[in-house]
């Protein structure tokens, strides 16, 4: 029977532990595609997650392989997102295999989100095959990472195998282990179909494409069939699998991995995670819990320009045809004009966005400050949610605010518990627990490696944690986060004047005890990126009609072309040209024209 | 094209390259001198047209690195080419570090009639800052033989805006040059490009920054400085004793044609403005195969840009633009098709409007760009 002569798994791993590699390697070695075809490797296929070196997209490729036992096996390798913003993702990924691989870099060892990933796979009941990759590295330390492995995760060393991506050593054993250890899918192929959508895209010719994976039953084209979550009815235009290239078939048997096109319009008719039923003869159960992924952070996006919201509108439609995990609404700024108030699954989401909005479709965009979504208890004790920071009422109104908190666990060498500590309490957090787990690189005198853990509010997250926690710890700390549910807490607005005027996009939403600080930072930073202009302009941070800080910026004194180089007026005016142009990239607030660098600026601020 | 004409050639040799200079000159090649100067006579040939030549300007670089010899060489081609009008105004720039007495007395004989001297300042301590080759007393010297040797009409140019120069700095340097009476004086606020030694000294800290808001004070010092002493602050950064107006740089500014002769060299003739290569090779290469240069720029002015030129140039002179003569010459309202713009920069007060001229105010002097982009066509 075929299905017992399949594989479905997938890998997981850390950030930049070599995923991407491995999965090329393995094309390679199963002769799927030569290696001098894989000039991309393959599994990544948009230019922006090449430049990140994430994954954004799952897809699957299916490996013919020929063990040692003399039997060719079906290996469907199932790619995954690489970062925790994409954790619902990664888990309907993981529902769809039998096993994992789990790659840990030699050189670094157990990272945060290797733990969360184990965590993960074993909650799905996956066979995972611990490989500790880049063995080929001078400074890779695979003994020290062995007992970190065992000692943390649990696994026998003989069960580890020692592999470099790179140069194959080692890749032979492991397809071996997966053929060997990795169960068979289990489902039954006389039982009414069921089928777990895992990713999907939308292609213009085909609307969307569902990456699925048969439990039960079977699927042919022209099959009528229904989600058994979302209720969206569809027909199957075409069904096939990658071998890597889209490799059109008759049917998809119980076990297989692959594809259907569904004619439908947008991604969300057809999400991630639902289960695909016949309309008739349904399956009863759905194969699991159907949620959507919800957004955490929330920001306000507008154009430079106020002429090019059209474009906005369309970019954001397209985008969201493709991506069913961003929101947006229509929101209008009384200094920004027209915008959209659109919600991600977190932070790098939020970036990948934007730069798609910026890079795809050639728009300047002015993005505000994140923000996370509150739950707001009047007086009157009706309840509701801001997403907006403009929209908190005032203070007078409000009985209680609740806001997300998230569980982080942080991996660093011991010698930066100290300042990683302070950060995380200068960010609100509640310290939970501490675990050693391992020597430290035995070179440095870096200390053991722990692992912290901390509950902090989601919204302390939003701005430079990340990049503060990589700079304490000299880039060896890791970080993973959950989140964990609401919690009350006291909070006010912040509001920021230019010129006098209120502008809502520097608005934010901050604990009392910090608004007076943080209001002086954003002041003297803005005062930093704001060119001078015809006229003084006073900033100022205010709370209610209460100034807290304010500084001003000097009027500019001089701005003239002095000399004329032997009648080089080509050039004179060329530089007139472009500080014309330049006046584009400004947004004119009361008079004052702010660089949408200005907007950004106060993001990445240190407090 | 009309029949006259003002010529610029350009001398891109320097024994030592400043710290603050960004034009086109080479401080290693000065060897190819004499041979340039027969490329210049060439190209002066190629590009002869009958035509009455007002003005010359031998501009650098350092052309006083040219022997009278070849200045006079140079001239009498011109003569033979062209038609020199008989009161033509002929200038060289000089640096103070390679004249003497001699030098511009024989000068003089070869026809120059005007000489700039760059000067840059009077204090050792900021030549040095600047990287120029001489001294305060080479500079007075300079100054001192040529009066000597009988040149009138003389320039002065100084430097101002520098890091670290206070305002009585500033003032002690204008009223040394004011004491050598000298019937014209043009003031530059220093600028700074990132390939420049200078700029790099700044932003790596050897040298404070420059002050935009120093460099002001010390503009309106030089303005109020200036006019007691009698002189007239007739363009941006030119002031000439009356009738001392330079008038090869009106040229420019009133938008009339120029022909530029040498490497980088622009020129403005029929509507079209054109530059020579920037590159010595490739000019040295082109004339020795009796071939003009390749050109750098080479663009043809449209009416919409014609008009933006003029009013940018237009307004950078005091007399300003006068709205009777704008219609003369474009057959265009200027207040009706700049409306906006002109009210904008009023309320601001970077323009004045008198009903028939429209001229920058003092501070639009001092915040030009602000008012010149404005007059820019949005998409040429």
């Amino acid at each position: 029977m075929k299905q017992l002569k399949t594989r479905n798994f997938c890998i997981i791993a850390h950030i930049d532990h070599g995923k991407s590699t491995l999965a090329d390697r393995l094309i390679e070695l199963t002769g799927a595609m030569k290696s001098d075809k894989i000039i991309e490797q393959v599994m990544d296929s948009m230019e922006l997650e090449r430049e990140r070196g994430i994954t954004i997209k799952a897809k699957a490729i299916r490996l013919s392989y020929t063990a040692k036992d003399g039997v060719t096996y079906e290996l469907n390798l199932i790619d995954t997102p690489g970062h925790v913003d994409f954790s619902y993702e990664v888990s309907r990924t993981l529902a769809a295999c039998e096993g994992a691989i789990l790659v840990i870099d030699a050189t670094q060892g157990i990272q945060a989100q290797t733990i969360s990933n184990v965590y993960f796979a074993m909650d799905h009941n996956l066979e995972i095959i611990p490989v500790i990759n880049k063995i080929d590295l001078p400074s890779s330390e695979p003994e020290r990472v062995l007992e970190e492995i065992e000692s943390v995760l649990g696994y026998k060393s003989e069960d580890v195998l020692p592999i470099s991506a790179k140069t194959g050593q080692g890749v032979p054993a492991l397809l071996e282990a997966i053929v060997n250890k990795i169960p068979p899918p289990k489902g039954d192929l006389n039982k009414p179909l069921r089928a777990l959508i895992f990713d999907s895209h939308y292609d213009s010719y085909m609307g969307v494409v569902a990456y699925i994976s048969v439990n039960d039953g079977k699927i042919r084209k022209g099959d009528k069939l229904r989600l058994m979550g979302q209720g969206t009815e569809l027909e199957v235009v075409s069904i096939g699998y990658f071998n890597p290239k889209f490799c059109p078939a008759d049917e998809l048997l119980a076990g297989d991995i692959g594809y259907i096109a569904t004619g439908l319009k947008s991604v969300g008719e057809c999400r991630v995670g639902d289960t695909i039923t016949s309309l008739v003869d349904s399956a009863t159960e759905p194969l699991i819990g159907y949620k959507t992924a919800k957004p955490v952070v929330y920001t306000g996006i507008y154009t430079t320009q106020p002429e090019d919201h059209g474009q906005l509108r369309e970019a954001i439609e397209k985008l969201s045809l493709n991506d069913a995990s961003f929101s947006y609404e229509p929101e209008n700024s009384p200094v920004l004009g027209n915008g959209y108030r659109c919600g991600f699954l977190g932070l790098l989401h939020m970036d990948i966005i934007q730069e798609r909005l910026e890079r795809e479709f050639d728009l300047s965009l002015i993005v505000t400050v994140p923000g996370v979504k509150l739950i707001v208890t009047r007086t009157d004790d009706r309840q509701f949610m801001i997403v907006n920071p403009s929209d908190l009422p005032e203070p007078s109104e409000i009985l209680k605010i609740e806001e997300p908190w998230v569980k982080i666990s942080v991996i660093t060498p011991s010698t930066f518990i100290g300042p990683i500590m302070d950060l995380i309490t200068q960010s609100e957090g509640i310290y939970k627990h501490t675990e050693y787990i391992g020597h430290s690189h035995s070179p440095d005198a870096l200390g053991q490696r722990v692992r912290l853990e901390y509950e902090i509010p989601l919204r302390s997250m939003l701005t430079t944690f990340y990049d503060q926690l990589k700079s304490r710890s000299k880039g060896y700390a890791s970080l993973d986060h959950e989140v964990i549910g609401y919690r009350e807490t006291k909070l006010i607005k912040l509001d920021i004047l230019v010129n006098g005027v209120m502008v809502d996009a520097f608005s934010r939403v901050v604990p009392p005890d910090k608004a007076h600080d943080i209001g002086k930072s954003m002041v003297e930073k803005l005062k930093d990126v704001i060119p001078t202009q015809l006229f003084k302009v006073p900033l100022q941070a205010s709370i209610g009609s209460r100034i807290v800080a304010r500084t001003d910026i000097a009027a500019r004194r001089k701005d003239v072309l002095a000399k004329c180089y032997g009648g080089d007026i080509t050039r004179k005016r060329k530089l007139l040209e472009k500080q014309k142009e330049g006046k584009k990239k400004m947004r004119s607030i009361g008079k004052v024209e702010v660089p949408k660098d200005a907007f950004m600026s106060v993001l990445k601020m240190e407090q | 094209m009309s029949d006259s004409m003002a010529i610029y050639i350009h001398v891109p040799f320097c024994r030592r390259k400043c710290k603050y200079c960004s034009f086109i000159s080479f401080d290693s090649r000065t060897n190819d001198i004499p041979g340039y100067i027969d490329l210049l006579k060439k190209e002066l040939e190629l590009r002869s047209v009958d035509c009455n030549i007002d003005t010359v300007y031998f501009g650098g670089g350092t052309p006083s690195l040219l022997t009278a010899e070849q200045l006079n060489g140079i001239l009498s081609v011109i003569g033979k080419k062209y038609r020199m009008a008989d009161n033509a105004e002929i200038t060289i720039e000089a640096n103070p570090g390679t004249v003497d007495f001699k030098y511009l007395a024989d000068i003089k004989t070869a026809g120059i009639n005007r000489l700039s001297i760059g000067i840059q300042s009077f204090n050792d301590d900021e030549l040095t800052m600047l990287g120029r080759i001489h001294t305060r007393k080479e500079a007075v010297n300079a100054i001192e033989d040529a009066r000597e040797a009988g040149v009138d009409n003389l320039n002065i140019d100084l430097i101002y805006g520098l890091p670290g120069q206070s305002i009585d700095d500033w003032k002690e340097n204008l009223l040394t040059a004011i004491g050598f009476n000298p019937g014209h004086l043009s003031l530059y606020a220093l600028t700074l490009e990132p390939e420049e030694s200078l700029f790099k000294e700044i932003e790596s800290g050897k040298l404070p920054d420059i002050s935009a808001g120093t460099a002001a004070s010390q503009y309106e010092l030089a303005e109020e400085l200036l006019q007691k002493h009698g002189y007239v602050h007739y363009e941006i950064s030119n002031w000439a004793q009356p009738g001392r107006e330079c008038r090869h740089n009106l040229v420019y500014w009133q938008g009339s044609e120029y022909l530029g002769i040498g490497v980088a060299a622009h020129s403005y003739i029929g509507k079209r403005r054109s530059s020579n290569t920037e590159d010595l090779d490739k000019y040295i290469n082109a004339l020795s195969h009796n071939v003009l240069p390749p050109q750098d720029v080479d663009e043809i002015i449209i009416p919409e840009l014609e008009i933006a030129e003029s009013i940018i140039l237009g307004l950078r002179l005091y007399s300003g633009i006068s709205i009777k003569d704008f219609e003369k010459r474009f057959g265009i309202d200027i207040m009706k098709r700049f409306g906006r713009q002109i009210e904008e920069l009023i309320n601001f007060d970077l323009i004045e409007n008198d009903k028939t001229v429209i001229r920058l105010t003092p501070r639009g002097r001092l915040l030009g760009n602000e008012v010149f982009w404005r007059f820019l066509p949005d998409k040429v």
